[in-house]
């Protein structure tokens, strides 16, 4: 060992100074602008909108609509995230979410307790998981393909299960509920979302579990050479973003007390952007909880107040859209930096 | 004469930290120069000013006699500088034509491309680098040295000023021994043209075969420029890292053989045809042999990362399953060659990168505990004097050597029973590859058994007790003792010494048969 010591030593003596005092100087830079810029933007919108518009705007009613609305966007792009985190697309997540919204509904029309219409769904949703990455991880197809394919395939199921109408009739008043009750102001999807992210940002930040998404994410071949079951984890990854947004057409469903096939498809857009949105936020580069939820209503802010200050409905989708391709643009530059 | 480059004062700061401070230098026509250095000793910061990569904070360079314009890439083509980089940067599914014309286009073209013509002027082009191959064939089929012959005829015909000064990155890095010897040829060849050649090095064979004079960096400064002739190999690590490397040697007979650790019984797969080995607990093994021999298979076959036929039994248990996890449950630990595609996760922090193995170490109460995972990381990083000895930098913000240095904390924290090195010092430099090597030394001491490859047989000498020699995915040879010197190890490689059948001088080629 003393070829080490010695190595120890000399380097040591070299610059201990110079490391030491630049790697404090580079966090707090990035303390500020880097990781909460969103903040900064959300809380710059209200203020805009607030002045603009403010007796529309800031009203409590404004900030429960929001939320509510916001709420399942958020569930599905918290689902999502999972997915993403491991390297791997999953555009299924609309599909499931229109098909899961048609399925409870259609149990209750057709009689039965909305109870098993949710189990149904929650089940649908794990299946659906399941088949995507077993086209992913089985037959090595690209996972935007499988997904892409998987979610041709859930509208045609839809539209097989409504048989292409409404669903309108038999709707329980007890599952309304789901979506609609106010508990202290805010409907109970809000607090869907608030444990959802609870329990992923949990499973992200702070199991081993996250560790392996993030390290299959990150570079698959090192992941699977350092002992992490790649396939396992993807499948897992795939199965607990069905099962999420699964959830979320369950509670779409109780929200909206209807059913028409093509719900699903408008969640994909604003659940991608948001995480990659997210992505450049509190841990840049990396797409996380705090930051998709962060992102999430700095987008649902803005296009309210697009809205309210009286742009065509369009806006939305063009605001969407224009989000997911600059979140994607910065996230490229931080990775740029960074490397 | 005027000087083929001449660089004055170049000083660079990034971020507070002087990456390079005030170095001259200047290379004269027809000169093949190294630039020698650790990694951080500023050589890439000086290369890439030069390529108009970085603006230095101060400082000149001409070129010929003509003044390079600074911090612009076409400036410094123009006026005769040429770059190949240590990747090459060809297109591997794409023949030497296409390649060729990545750089100069196709002259040829004139409403549609002449391909005779094209291929006529690449076959001239590597004719005047001693090279005769189809140049129809996709540069991925070629052979390492014809590839960078390719790469090197691409950089001297781009179009713009004649060339004056070409500028290598590690030209020879992985390359065995018959190729380097060829590529040596080539340079020798384009530098009597009067050209000069400027490379960087982490390889001092390379240095003293190649090179006429050499210029070394260190912590940003300028050292030395010498010339080679007079120069040893241990004056040159000293005046590299400032210090003197202690000889280390193995006393064979003293390593007390433990109990068996690792039996591979006649594995093959891959390059590799019946293979039967052993390593015992404290022991280290080398695996020598050239590119192609099988020797690049062998840790992740008995890893279980790559396909195998026949038996791998750990402490005589049988390891029937290909899959690394299973593999590390049975005590295996591998830290892979080519850092970067196998072991490194450059968006992940370093304290991630390490604990990646077993984090469930720091769980407590359902909770992966970050403040305890610091705690157990920024041991390691001390120990192994990873700089800086931050965990919660990202890895990509390491450079080479101490990204290695993190993988090898993530294996010694599991502390496996069998270590499988596969070449573990590659693009690492001087302080740090002994810093590794006296990790590996305490790993074995603390009763580790460890399996090593790799193509630098100066390693192979200095870590392991014996050392197996494959040559066309066979064993063919084993060196242990007075016999394991590095000129045996290369001799036994390429099978210059083989007179006789190698059944007969080499007494474990028959166990291959077996």
């Amino acid at each position: 060992m003393t070829v080490n010591d010695q190595a120890a030593d000399s380097v040591t003596a070299e610059a201990p100074e110079e490391s030491a005092a630049k790697a404090p100087r580079k966090r707090r830079i990035n303390l500020g602008m880097d990781r909460f810029s969103g903040l900064y933007v959300w809380a710059a919108l209200i203020v805009i909108f607030g002045l603009w518009v403010p007796n529309l705007f800031l009203t409590a009613i404004n900030a429960r609509i929001v939320a509510g609305a916001e709420a399942i966007t958020a569930i599905v792009a918290l689902g999502l995230i999972v997915p993403v985190a491991a390297g791997a697309f999953d555009l299924s997540i609309g599909g499931t979410v229109g098909l899961s919204v048609c399925v409870v509904m259609w149990f209750q029309s057709e009689g039965k307790s909305w109870v098993l219409g949710v189990f149904a769904c929650l089940l649908i949703g794990l299946l659906v998981g399941a088949l995507n990455s077993f086209v992913v991880v089985k037959l090595r197809v690209d996972s935007f393909i499988a997904t892409l394919g998987m979610s041709s395939i859930l509208i045609a199921a839809t539209y097989w299960v409504t048989g292409g109408s409404q669903i309108v009739n038999g709707v329980s008043p007890s599952f309304l509920l789901l979506g609609q009750k106010l508990i202290l102001g805010l409907p109970l999807p809000v607090y869907y979302m608030v444990v959802i992210a609870v329990v992923l940002w949990w499973l992200l930040e702070y199991t081993p579990v996250g560790r392996y998404l993030y390290a299959v994410g990150g570079n698959p071949q090192a992941a699977r050479l350092a002992g992490v079951r790649v396939d396992r984890v993807t499948t897992g990854a795939f199965m607990l973003s069905g099962l999420v947004a699964a959830f979320a057409g369950v509670v779409l469903a109780a929200q909206l007390g209807q059913a028409s096939p093509d719900v699903g498809s408008s969640y994909l857009l604003p659940a991608f952007s948001a995480v990659f949105l997210g992505a450049t936020q509190i841990r840049p580069g990396r797409v996380n909880v705090l930051g998709t939820l962060i992102a999430i209503f700095l987008l649902a802010t803005g296009v309210k107040g697009l809205q309210l200050v009286g742009t065509p409905s369009y806006v939305k989708d063009l605001f969407n859209g224009l989000a997911l391709i600059i979140a994607v643009a910065l996230a490229a530059r931080t990775a740029r930096r960074r490397a | 004469m005027t000087p083929a480059l001449t660089v004055t004062s170049m000083t660079k700061t990034f971020g507070g930290q002087r990456a390079l401070n005030d170095v001259s230098l200047s290379v004269e026509p027809g000169e093949i120069r190294a630039l020698v250095g650790q990694n951080g000793c500023g050589k890439s910061t000086l290369i890439k000013i030069l390529a108009g990569f970085h603006l230095p904070d101060a400082g000149s360079a001409e070129v010929g006699g003509a003044p390079l314009t600074l911090g612009n890439a076409t400036s410094s083509e123009a006026v005769g500088l040429r770059f190949v980089h240590q990747d090459l940067g060809l297109v591997a599914n794409l023949d030497t034509v296409d390649n060729l014309a990545l750089g100069m286009g196709y002259p040829s073209f004139k409403g549609a491309i002449r391909w005779t013509n094209e291929r006529k002027r690449a076959r001239e082009a590597l004719k005047a680098l001693g090279y005769d191959f189809d140049v129809r064939l996709p540069v991925g089929s070629l052979a390492m040295s014809e590839r960078t012959a390719v790469a090197i005829a691409r950089a001297l015909s781009v179009s713009g000023a004649e060339p004056k000064l070409l500028i290598l990155d590690e030209p020879t890095a992985n390359l065995p021994a018959v190729e380097a010897e060829r590529l040596y040829q080539l340079i020798h060849r384009v530098s009597s043209t009067g050209l000069a050649v400027l490379f960087v090095s982490h390889h001092f064979d390379e240095v003293f075969e190649l090179a006429e004079s050499v210029t070394v960096l260190r912590d940003g400064a300028h050292v030395v420029t010498r010339p080679v002739e007079g120069l040893t190999e241990p004056e040159l690590v000293e005046l590299v890292i400032g210090r003197t490397l202690e000889e280390f040697h193995h006393d064979a007979a003293a390593a007390e053989r433990g109990a068996v650790v690792l039996e591979a019984n006649d594995i093959s797969g891959g390059r590799i045809r019946g293979l039967t080995f052993s390593v015992h607990a404290g022991e280290i093994v080398g695996v020598a042999g050239i590119t192609g021999s099988g020797r690049e298979d062998v840790a992740g076959m008995v890893f279980g990362g790559v396909w195998r036929e026949g038996e791998i039994r750990m402490e005589g248990k049988h390891l029937h399953r290909m899959r690394p996890d299973v593999s590390m449950a049975m005590g295996m630990g591998l830290v892979p060659a080519e850092r970067h595609a196998n072991a490194a996760f450059m968006a992940s922090t370093l304290r991630e990168n390490v604990t990646l193995v077993e984090p469930g170490r720091h769980v407590r109460g359902w909770v992966l505990r970050q403040r305890s995972e610091r705690t157990d990381v920024s041991a390691w990083l001390e120990k192994l004097d990873v700089r800086p000895r931050d965990t919660e930098f990202n890895m990509a913000q390491l450079s080479g050597g101490n990204q290695q240095k993190v993988v090898m904390a993530r294996w010694l924290r599991k502390e496996p029973r069998l270590l499988i090195l596969d070449e573990p010092t590659q693009g690492v430099d001087v302080g740090a590859k002994a810093d590794i090597h006296g990790l590996v030394d305490e790993a074995a001491g603390l009763g580790t058994a460890v399996l090593v490859t790799s193509t630098d047989h100066e390693e192979l000498v200095r870590l392991c007790h014996r050392v197996l020699v494959l040559r066309r995915g066979r064993l063919v040879d084993e060196l242990h003792g007075g016999k394991l010197t590095s000129e045996a190890i290369t001799a036994a490689t390429i099978g210059r010494d083989l007179n006789v059948e190698p059944d007969q001088t080499a007494p474990t080629a028959t166990r291959s048969r077996q």
